[in-house]
């Protein structure tokens, strides 16, 4: 791999879905608690969302529970709120009283007809980012192989 | 499982984030046995983060791959989880849309 290339690349994610729902909808299932924790964690685990107070400056806290009953905090920021077209948070780290792992997700909601494009950018500027991503993936990864055992353990049986 | 939980795991990988390093070098600050931080690197090695390598009798430690072709690697897991919740999510609005029509004749 050509080690220059990558530097944006490296940092960036860009992904798109086009839902067969219309914009409001696929709005209020990304911007509703209610909503977000019936879609938001990979099997075996739970979510709960003590704060989602999707305006600029307000606060989002969501808690993913792992299947070995691991906690794992995330805290972000609204930074732009434009319903139901684009929202725009800082991602600011987990834990209480930890530096901010900062990332910024931006994401849009473009209206197809009765049809919605939504796009997700991500953009990591720091180690502390990233430092951040191996956790959370750690976290997901780990649960899967959990569940994976259990079952082996369960076929077994 | 949890390998990045420990906080002295987390250590040793900034530790050998600057170059490998042998256990035993690895254990002197964080005023620990040898065993105990052996036990801390079998945990890293499972979980594919650092492996030994031996240079002439020494056994050292380094991370898995470049630093760079790690944070790569990692974001592109971090996309996949991603992806893996936006399927989720129109699975989700496809629940939704299913739920409405079985009331929509039902509310006429």
């Amino acid at each position: 791999m050509a080690p220059k290339q990558g530097d944006a690349a490296d940092r960036e994610i860009v992904i798109s879905r086009v839902y067969d729902s219309p914009r409001e909808i696929v709005w209020e299932a990304m911007t509703d608690p209610k909503r977000v924790v019936l879609w938001w964690d990979p099997r075996g685990f739970t979510t709960t969302i003590a704060k989602m107070d999707v305006r600029p400056g307000g606060a989002w806290q969501l808690t993913m529970h792992g299947p070995d009953g691991t906690d794992y905090p995330n805290k972000s920021v609204f930074v732009e709120v434009v319903r139901p077209e684009r929202l725009v948070y800082k991602h600011g780290g987990g834990a209480k009283g930890k530096p901010g792992a900062n990332f910024t997700a931006t994401w849009t909601f473009e209206a197809l007809g009765r049809k919605t494009r939504l796009t997700g950018r991500m953009v990591f500027p720091t180690s502390e980012a990233r430092d951040q991503v191996v956790r959370e993936y750690n976290a997901i990864e780990g649960g899967k192989q959990t569940l994976e055992r259990l079952a082996e353990h369960l076929a077994r049986r | 499982m949890g390998a990045l939980s420990d906080p002295t795991r987390r250590a040793i990988l900034g530790r050998l984030a600057s170059g490998p390093a042998a256990v035993g070098e690895l254990a002197r600050p964080f005023r620990m046995s040898q065993q105990a931080v052996s036990k801390h690197l079998a945990v890293l090695q499972r979980a594919r983060l650092v492996r030994k390598l031996r240079r002439g009798r020494l056994q050292l430690c380094s991370v898995e791959g470049s630093p760079l072709r790690e944070a790569a690697g990692w974001i592109g897991r971090y996309r996949r989880l991603w992806e893996d919740r936006l399927d989720r999510l129109g699975r989700y609005l496809e629940d939704l849309k299913r739920k409405e029509k079985r009331r929509g004749p039902k509310a006429r």
